[in-house]
This record gives structure tokens, sequence and C-alpha cells, in this order.
């Protein structure tokens, strides 16, 4: 067991973008005393936020334990590792392996999550298809995981983590985003990890664990009462490619004005 | 004061580059860097694709970096930020340029750095490709990459006009400070106005005035971002124009 904090860390997120779900997902795995404060997305932007994170971006968390406000999921998690990971569950002591960890986290956090999040925007958020950007950054998603691939399959069968023999948080901090994946590419779950086995089977391991199980399942709760489907469009939209439709109309309309 | 060290940096002239060997500027710590010794790193060439660099760096990328650890066997590092954290972890025991380990002020370094890396890098990184080396002209993507990088910069803007020492965290210029300094420097390349953000733009010159990030800034070869600030649109565009092929044909071999 990790060391429990008395008060409960309060986790500020608006819930269908992945990166919450990352710290979530970690507290969950930790057993952490811990309560969310779920907000629309449409106030990340606005006050009382922005005077927790300044950058007005999910998520951000305030520990009343140390008084402290924290935001940038990959601060998030060196924080609450070196907190409260007192035994170690999640991470390594030796002062090698820390470094290691961080390097990893820190290249989920500049190599995974903004490409990620980019494609996602050309393939769907945005009106018009302008392939040289979609392909721009489904190549780079193709690449990252190829890193990956070849890191694991260095690795004998029975370490399959990205550090030491144990799954660590630097493993963890992958997982919402490849979550998306066949969402952000659309594809098939097969086609996304062609070429990748041992990237599947580290992730597809990872996503069985029952804390990601239980991170899901409060995901679709709080999207629920937002009126969001597990995907992020809106209830009564049957499929994304009518909500497509529809921004893509909205767009239409708010060019002719 | 600074510890015995076996530090070979693999880098070259960019905004990540330029972290670490201010980093290690400021630290006064030796090290070798490529252009300083045989391990030359060359884009145009795809050096940072060879079997011995991805031994260091599977991902291909600079800066990455080696040092006989602790236990007398070799550490390879990579990502810019991890580095960072290293080398302060080790040898800034004097705190000059970090906080100790698990401080409020530690974690609160901890933010903007993740931030930089998250936000400010790759979302000027995708401006600089949008406006300068992308095959074609696509007016969507500058912009809305352009709008990300100029809100970001206001965001540290605010951030640095609101706090009493003029950096980013705490009392002292510190990691945070650094990791955005190459990018910041680089507005102009990105097409970006620094005057637009006062506070930004001070800070930036403050940072100037040290010793160590002067010297550092100029490692492997001098640092020119602030020059082009005096240039014309067309004349940086000129500039671009040399690095297109090879960004290209980069992309075409990242997506075989």
């Amino acid at each position: 067991m990790a060391t429990n904090p008395p008060e409960p860390i309060r986790v500020w997120l608006t819930p269908p973008g992945p990166n919450s779900w990352k710290v979530i997902f970690l507290l969950e795995e930790l057993g952490l005393n811990y309560v969310i404060k779920s907000f629309s997305f449409e106030n990340v932007k606005k006050k009382p936020f922005t005077d927790i994170n300044p950058n007005g971006r999910v998520p951000a968390i305030e520990d009343p334990n140390t008084d402290l406000t924290l935001w940038e999921s990959g601060a998030i998690y060196q924080y609450l590792i070196k907190t409260y990971d007192t035994k170690r569950q999640l991470s390594h002591d030796a002062h090698k392996e820390r470094h290691l960890e961080s390097q990893w986290l820190h290249f989920q956090m500049s190599g995974q999550g903004p490409y990620y999040g980019q494609c996602g925007w050309f393939q769907h958020l945005h009106a018009e298809k302008i392939q040289s950007a979609i392909g721009r950054y489904a190549n780079e998603i193709k690449r990252v995981i190829s890193v990956l691939e070849g890191v694991l399959a260095a690795k004998d069968a029975d370490k399959q983590w990205l550090v030491g023999d144990k799954m660590t948080y630097a493993d963890m901090a992958f997982v919402p985003w490849n979550f998306r994946l066949a969402e952000v590419l659309n594809q098939s779950w097969d086609e996304v990890w062609d070429g990748a086995p041992r990237v599947r089977a580290w992730h597809e391991g990872m996503v069985g664990l029952p804390s990601w199980k239980r991170s899901m399942e409060i995901r679709a709760r709080l999207m629920d009462e937002q009126g969001l489907q597990w995907n992020g469009v809106p209830k009564g939209v049957e499929t994304f490619d009518q909500y497509e439709k529809d921004i893509a109309a909205r767009a239409a309309a708010g060019e002719k004005k | 004061m600074a510890e015995k060290s076996d530090i070979h940096l693999y880098t070259t002239q960019t905004p990540n580059g330029i972290k670490v060997s201010i980093v290690l500027e400021e630290l006064g710590l030796t090290y070798k860097a490529c252009g300083h010794d045989t391990t030359q790193i060359e884009f145009s060439k795809n050096t940072q694709k060879e079997p011995w660099f991805l031994e260091i760096n599977p991902n291909g990328r600079i800066p990455a970096l080696t040092d006989t650890f602790e236990d007398g066997k070799t550490i390879r590092l990579f990502e810019s930020a991890s580095i960072m954290q290293y080398l302060v972890d080790r040898y800034d025991k004097d705190h000059k340029i970090s906080y100790p380990y698990g401080s409020r002020e530690y974690w609160e370094v901890n933010n903007w750095l993740f931030w930089q890396m998250g936000g400010l890098g790759p979302m000027q990184g995708q401006l600089n490709h949008f406006n300068r080396y992308a095959p074609e002209k696509i007016e969507y993507g500058i912009n809305r990459y352009k709008n990300e990088t100029r809100r970001l910069y206001r965001t540290m803007d605010t951030a640095l006009a609101s706090s009493s020492s003029g950096y980013l965290v705490g009392d002292r210029a510190t990691i945070a400070d650094f990791s955005c300094w190459g990018w910041v420097a680089a507005a102009a390349m990105a097409g970006v106005d620094i005057n637009e953000f006062p506070a930004l733009k001070q800070w930036r010159d403050r940072l100037l005035e040290r010793p160590g990030l002067e010297k550092g800034r100029h490692v492997p070869s001098p640092h020119r971002a602030l020059e082009q600030e005096k240039l014309t649109d067309e004349e940086i565009e000129k500039q671009a124009e040399k690095n297109r092929a090879w960004v290209q044909a980069g992309m075409k071999n990242d997506a075989k």
C-alpha cells in the first residue's frame, strides 16, 4: 500500500480528453484518497479554473495535505509518486531508474501526447480534411509506436516494461492516448497495432487492470452527467460522421455571418 | 561545487539542444559536445538515425547525453527536460538553478518544465513546420499553431509580469526558465512578434546577461536566432529554404 493522505486530493478535470485519466489511473492504482471536481470543457479557460492553472488546461490537482496546487499531468505524476508511492509499487528507489522513468515520461509528454492530439484534431474535429496534415501526424504516431516496439523487443520476455522489470508510472503514462488510437487514426484495432505486437501486448495488459477499468467507469459516469457519449459526441448524435457533419455545418454557418 | 563528470552531449544548434548546454555552462561542468569532439550530429546527413546514436537515444532525436553514473557504468539519457532534471539533481548541490527535490518550488518548476515540453515546444515546432517547411502552404495550419503559440507566450508573459523576481518560480532563474529560453529567443523564426509580450521580452534579455547562458547558447555553433529579429520575414523565409529539402526528406524517411 501507498502512504494514504488523510485529506482527499482534489482533481480538476473535464471528462472527454485523455490526460486527466492518466492521473486518475495512477490514483486508482495506488489506491489513494482523492475526489474529482468535474466541470464542462467550455469553462476551462475561465475563472475560477484559471486561478488553479494559468494555462487553462486539465488536469490540475490541489493537495490540501501539503497545501500544493499543481498542473501538467507529467508534473502531477512525479509529485504523486515521490510523495505517496513510498513502497515503490510503481517506481524504483535507485537513482538511475528514477532518471530513466523521468526520461520516458518526458517522451510521452512531448512525443506522444501532442502528436496524437494533433492527429485527432485534423482527423475528426477540423471541418476541412487536410490530407497532408493528417498524414504528417499519423506518420509520427506510427514512428512513436515503432520506437516503443524496438525498446520492448530489446528486453527479455518477462521484462516487457520501459524501465526495469516491473510496471512503473512511465508505462502507465502512455495508456490513455494509446487507448484512443483506433479513433485517433481512424483504423481498426488490428490495423493500429500492425507491426507492433509487443507494444500491443504491453498496452492491453495495462488496460486489463482493475484500476484502469475503474477509471473508465468513472469517465463514463461523468461523460453521462454532461450529456456526452464515450467518444465525446453529444447524446442524440448517432455517429462520429454525423457529428463531423454537424461541426462542418456549424463552421459553414459561422463563415456566412 | 561541481563534481567531476564525464559528460558527452550530443546536440545541434536548436532550442532543445541549447537548453542542455546552457545548464551545463550555468553549473560550470566540463563536457564534450559535438563540434568540440568527434561525435558530430549533422541533421542534414541524418547522423541522428545512425545505429550508434540510436543506441543512446532510440527515438533518434537530439539532445542526448551520456555520463559515468555513480555505479561506475554509463548512463544514457534523452529528452531535454529529463536531462536537465538529471543534471541539477546530481550536480547542482548548492541549488544555484534548482530547488531541493520534493520542495514546493521543485514541483512548481516541474509545472513549467512539463508545460514547455508538452506545449510550447511542440506547438511552436508545428508552427515552424507549417510556416516554413511544409511542402504546401496551408493557411489553416499556420494560423492554428500561431494562435496557440501566442496563447502560450501570453500565459508565460502574464506569469512573469506578476512574479516579484521576474523568473518563473521563486527567487532565481531555474531549469524552467532555461527550458523556455531557446524557444522564446526563436520567436522571429516562428513569425511571432515578441514586442506583443513585454514581460517576456524583458525576461529574455535579462537572462542574456548571465555568462552561463551566454556561453551555453552558442553550443555547438553560434546561436543566431536573435539576429533574425532584425530581418524581414522574406529574408527569414530565404534562410529557411536551405533547410526545407532535408526536413522533407527526413519526413519521407520516417514515414517508411
